[in-house]
């Protein structure tokens, strides 16, 4: 089936309309790294270490939440502040802003589920940790645990809203009235799945042997997929159907913050891991078996972290510029040029280098880039959240 | 973001703390090129290295000029080895351009050095005139060859001359038992772990690098590697880190690993 599929282009382009394209020649080889990245949609993420993980009344908890400033200490600033719907979830800001301005780039939302380290560190383990750090940190939200337990508790909506979604009224101690804020505010990220793209359609369409359908893929996308896990190597890292490892890597972009100030990347999200109460080795993990901490627990450092960030997904990457951790490349074409050009100088390995200047000629940096904005699809407007306590 | 800054910064700071009274380290890895002197300068490489209690630093620089401008701070502290690279980019090409020969034997007969290197260089590309000549510039004028290669050019180092001194960088990131068996076979073979950390974590030295520190504790240096500009501002962190797995082997082993070798071969300044 394969092997017809390959040899149908000339055929195709000569039966065809006109405005219907070949699909290119794809080994088997190719077929099955193709296949790789996906099917999408994947089946909702479900995080053993939140209880609220997947169920509705835990998500509409922490969709109210989500845009609710009053978590803030000024009362002016909410999650959505930054992750705004109508920017992919992002901010469209080279650098994020809060109460001040930040060191990083505020990272798309989509996806952020089926993470397994979570923020531009991995200072994280699990996505509602990551969510209690924006509340607390000064420069972002500047909540604090306290705040958040007494807006749950004197608020009439959000009270009964949160005794739905944890089976008793808001009574804890304020640190466990964050973490549950926390994990229903995850709840409702984790539903945040990115829609299908022309990249699945034509993926599903290779696998399935669908001539008519493969060929409505553009060439010049077919070509940058081919260099995407062929010569570029690409895949290395950004594998799977969310086009990432979920891993850190050092990329060749700098890490100075100011003068004399360093962003340590993964070797300072190492460190605040550990330090962290809310990590799943704590008594916050819901999950009995504590088999969810298993990376946790045998994370190790390495001089390599230093200055490494974590590799994002693709999906959605054309519409949630900046790009890199802290927004230095402005479109999609910068950051092909960037791996074009980057100075061998500027990494190192212990081996074969998996970051290397590609040298891509301007016909292959169109293509590539053609084919990442083929993994961008306008997302179905959200309808408004369900009340709290209909 | 902040949190992981802070708390590195933590960790620097208890490293500050306690420099004066900790185990002084030779660090034998380390570079001072060219897109680092204006967002590093040359006082606060000093400055740094003092924080991070590093007496003595063997520094190589694209271009040498690094060096120089460090050694001009802290003569005491910079011990200075000569690099075949005039600028960044020249890694993957020195190994064939005719003018590198002519470079070296110019700022040889210049300046003092201790060492030839960092130069990178695999396999069969280490019989390359080039690097045959850099061997032969190295037992003119008694250097050690800092060569980050895999083990094939270092056993070619030792062919064209058997008497060379070779300091081989990140023990050529290879497995402990093939280090010990090429520490064996040649005597002046020496091994940094600049940019290693396979032989320790936790502060527990790893089965199999316990066999070769013990076996050969005259043989090893520490190393930070500071190959982007950046990496300045690991050093102090970086000897704490050493520090702890240090701790974990015999004091005279831990001695000789962290200084006592690095004075030794490469002496203090010159």
């Amino acid at each position: 089936m394969r092997r017809a599929l390959l040899t149908t282009a000339l055929l195709a382009a000569l039966a065809a309309p006109a405005a219907a394209q070949a699909t290119l020649d794809w080994s088997e080889a190719e077929i099955r790294l193709v296949g790789q990245h996906g099917p999408w949609p994947p089946p909702p993420a479900r995080d053993p270490s939140n209880r609220v993980s997947a169920t509705p009344v835990g998500i509409v908890l922490g969709e109210h939440l989500f845009s609710d400033a009053r978590l803030s200490g000024d009362g002016l600033v909410s999650c959505a502040t930054c992750h705004q719907e109508g920017r992919d979830w992002s901010d469209g800001r080279a650098l994020g802003k809060g109460r001040a301005d930040l060191d990083r780039r505020t990272p798309s939302l989509w996806n952020v589920g089926y993470s397994h380290w979570f923020g531009w560190s991995g200072a994280a383990d699990s996505l509602w940790a990551h969510t209690i750090k924006p509340i607390l940190d000064a420069r972002e939200m500047a909540g604090s645990s306290a705040r958040v337990a007494r807006l749950l508790r004197e608020d009439k909506e959000l009270a009964c809203g949160y005794e739905r979604a944890f089976g008793r009224k808001p009574d804890g101690d304020d640190e466990q009235m964050l973490v549950n804020a926390a994990k229903a505010l995850a709840a409702f990220q984790a539903t945040l799945v990115s829609p299908r793209t022309r990249f699945d359609d034509f993926r599903d369409a290779l696998m399935a042997g669908d001539r008519e359908a493969a060929a409505r893929y553009g060439q010049s996308e077919q070509r940058g997929l081919k260099l995407f896990i062929g010569e570029a190597n690409c895949n290395a890292c950004h594998f799977g159907p969310r086009f990432t490892n979920g891993e850190f890597g050092d990329i060749g972009i700098g890490f100075f913050v100011r003068p004399g100030e360093v962003d340590a990347g993964r070797l300072g999200g190492i460190a605040a891991l550990a330090d962290s109460p809310f990590n799943l080795l704590g008594r916050y993990n819901d999950d009995a078996s504590g088999a969810n901490a298993r990376r946790t627990r045998h994370v190790r450092r390495l001089h390599s972290n230093f200055g490494e960030f974590r590799v994002p997904g693709l999906r959605q990457v054309g519409r949630s510029a900046a790009y890199m951790h802290n927004g230095s490349l402005a479109t999609v074409e910068d950051v092909v040029r960037h791996y074009s050009e980057v100075s061998p100088d500027r990494l190192h390995s212990d081996g074969t280098p998996l970051v290397r200047a590609l040298g891509l000629s301007a016909g292959q940096s169109s293509d590539l880039v053609a084919f990442l904005r083929s993994l961008d699809a306008a997302p179905p407007p959200r309808p408004s959240p369900p009340p709290l306590c209909p | 973001m902040r949190h992981a800054l802070a708390t590195l910064s933590l960790v620097v700071a208890a490293g500050v703390a306690h420099a004066d009274q900790e185990l002084p380290i030779f660090d034998a890895h380390m570079h001072y090129s060219h897109d680092a002197w204006t967002v590093v300068p040359p006082k606060e490489v000093v400055e740094i290295l003092k924080k991070a209690g590093v007496k003595r630093a063997m520094v190589s620089s694209s271009n040498n000029e690094g060096t120089k401008m460090l050694q001009d701070v802290a003569p005491q502290v910079i011990v200075p080895e000569l690099r075949p690279y005039r600028s960044r980019g020249e890694l993957s090409t020195w190994q064939r351009d005719p003018t590198v020969l002519p470079f070296l034997e110019d700022l040889l007969s210049k300046r003092k050095y201790v060492a030839i290197g960092e130069f990178h260089i695999f396999g069969a590309d280490a019989d390359l005139p080039n690097m045959r000549g850099v061997v032969q510039l190295a037992k003119k004028y008694g250097l050690y060859l800092h060569s980050h290669s895999d083990a094939d050019a270092v056993v070619r180092h030792f062919q064209q001359d058997p008497d060379a001194k070779v300091l081989w960088a990140h023990s050529g990131f290879e497995r402990p038992e093939k280090i010990r068996e090429m520490l064996r076979r040649y005597p002046k073979l020496y091994c940094d772990l600049a940019f290693l950390t396979s032989h320790a974590s936790g502060g527990k030295v790893a089965p199999g690098w316990r066999e070769a520190f013990l076996e050969f504790p005259d043989r090893f240096v520490v190393g930070t590697d500071t190959f982007t500009p950046e990496r300045w501002h690991y050093v102090v962190e970086h000897a704490r880190w050493s520090r702890q797995w240090l701790a974990d082997l015999p004091p005279d082993v831990a001695r000789k690993i962290a200084y006592e070798n690095g004075d030794r071969l490469f002496g203090g300044s010159q």
